[in-house]
């Protein structure tokens, strides 16, 4: 194993302080935004339905502070294989493609059909990871995990799945820097006793058994923190509702338009998806 | 108090096997490595486990994470190869997924409980099968790869997967399951002792 530090690849996001209006957002708005720019983002089915997300995400982000040049840049590392993808959509050709033929050289034939799948795969995955960018950057880690739980506040009642749903989630956030831990400590506990994971020769078979001892109990540990945990939580009466919390958030005094020009945003968008 | 659906423990449970799904899939861990590039993804053996141990509703939530943690890896990291950009759209990375938990458990559950490990060996070579064939039959309907290539690559990585899924799955089963009904020694150890065993008399 080469690389044996797990945590420093863990974290949510990558955190930039600020403190504009966005930045002072409740969690549970950023979510909603979250939910309304990748929506349209993922279900568009034509071209011009990809843009508009994009563009509003590089507005916010000019509007928090961030220069659009900063989200971009993480999609150059990508580019490359942008690259590769559209060199094997190429190569494929769909079956009973009529659309007209753009280019050929030798056995590579691209037609407007593939070039538009290509376009579309690449301008969704710019998309997604510009948004994406945009929420790490703005929401601190205790946002995320806090903030899960105030997302799904309106749709939850007493004794609704909803409520458990959003506890569900919060706990897996919050659980993953200890399975991290975890699964970190047992690699150096095993290598240090000479098990080896990833060089071993052998069958295929033979390498999936020497993955045992890493992988029974960093999950008989999750499985049985888990029994530990859900005991603790009854013990002190912290299932159902009226479950109190020590960090609140106060947000600003725009949440509620916040949160209205996210559906209205949403909405608009999926209408121009769909109809352009 | 009790007014909810689901007992406390299942929804830790849930909470915990998701985490773990997690963060396997963004440490090298999650994928065996093959033979030069070519790796068998252990990412769906928390879902089946949750499947087996937590049941079906706790097993399919486990599987969505799943899909969800590969649809974010496609749409944030695109570095794993062309294949990946198909992955963002969720028919294709969540919907096949959410299958894992049930068809693992339902074949568990065949079992009545009897033969605990070749239960769970099944129900793991099941699920960790639904995986490859329903997502590469996603693929393959979104026009991502031709049947020749999805053909190819279920028989040469899914079989595999599938194995590895089944070994997997029966061995943290039949420690998790030793442990909680016997009190003493724990069971454990005896697994890593054997797997220990057996790797260091390759």
């Amino acid at each position: 194993m080469k690389n044996m530090e797990f945590f420093r690849n863990v974290s949510i996001g990558r955190y930039i302080g600020g403190d504009s209006a966005i930045y002072r957002l409740k969690p549970g708005t950023k979510y909603l935004w979250l939910l309304a720019l990748s929506i349209p983002a993922i279900a568009s089915p034509r071209l011009p339905g990809l843009v508009l997300p994009l563009v509003c995400a590089l507005a916010a982000g000019a509007a928090s502070g961030l220069k659009p040049r900063f989200l971009l840049r993480c999609v150059v590392p990508a580019l490359p294989f942008f690259a590769l993808a559209a060199l094997l959509q190429f190569l494929f050709s769909f079956p009973n493609d009529s659309s007209p033929l753009l280019f050929k050289i030798g056995p590579i034939s691209g037609t407007v059909r593939e070039g538009l799948a290509i376009l579309m795969a690449v301008f969704r995955t710019i998309d997604l990871m510009v948004i994406i960018g945009l929420f790490t950057s703005v929401t601190s880690e205790s946002e995320i995990t806090h903030g899960i739980e105030d997302a799904f506040a309106p749709v939850s009642r007493n004794g609704g799945w909803v409520h458990d749903f959003a506890l569900v989630v919060g706990l897996s956030f919050r659980f993953i820097p200890i399975i991290a831990g975890e699964l970190e400590a047992i690699v150096l506990a095993q290598s240090s006793r000479g098990a080896s994971f990833g060089t071993a020769k052998g069958r295929p078979l033979a390498k999936v058994r020497a993955y045992l001892p890493l992988f029974v109990p960093v999950t008989v540990r999750a499985l049985e923190r888990a029994e530990l945990l859900a005991e603790a939580m009854d013990a002190r009466c912290y299932t159902g509702n009226g479950r109190t919390r020590y960090v609140v958030y106060e947000g600003t005094k725009h949440e509620g338009l916040a949160k209205g020009l996210a559906f209205a945003f949403c909405g608009i968008a999926l209408a121009i998806a769909f109809m352009l | 108090m009790k007014n909810h659906a689901f007992p406390t423990k299942k929804l830790v449970e849930a909470g915990a096997l998701s985490a773990l799904s997690i963060v396997l899939s963004l440490t090298p861990l999650g994928y065996i490595p093959w033979f030069s590039g070519a790796t068998l993804s252990v990412l769906a053996v928390p879902a089946i486990i949750g499947a087996l141990v937590g049941g079906p509703a706790v097993g399919t939530f486990v599987s969505a994470v799943f899909g969800l943690t590969s649809m974010v890896q496609a749409a944030t990291n695109p570095a794993r190869g062309p294949i990946d950009m198909f992955f963002v759209n969720p028919l294709i990375s969540v919907l096949p997924r959410l299958f894992i938990g049930i068809t693992a458990w339902l074949v568990f559950r065949a079992f009545r409980g009897k033969h605990t490990p070749a239960a769970a060996a099944l129900a793991g070579i099941t699920g960790a099968l639904a995986n490859s064939v329903l997502t590469l039959g996603a693929l393959f309907l979104a026009g991502a790869i031709p049947l020749a290539v999805a053909a190819t690559v279920l028989v040469s990585n899914g079989i595999l997967e599938a194995a590895a899924g089944g070994i997997l799955s029966s061995a943290v089963v039949s420690a998790w399951k030793g442990i909680a009904s016997r009190s003493g020694r724990s069971k454990i150890s005896e697994e890593e002792e054997k797997a220990e065993n057996s790797g260091e008399s390759r």
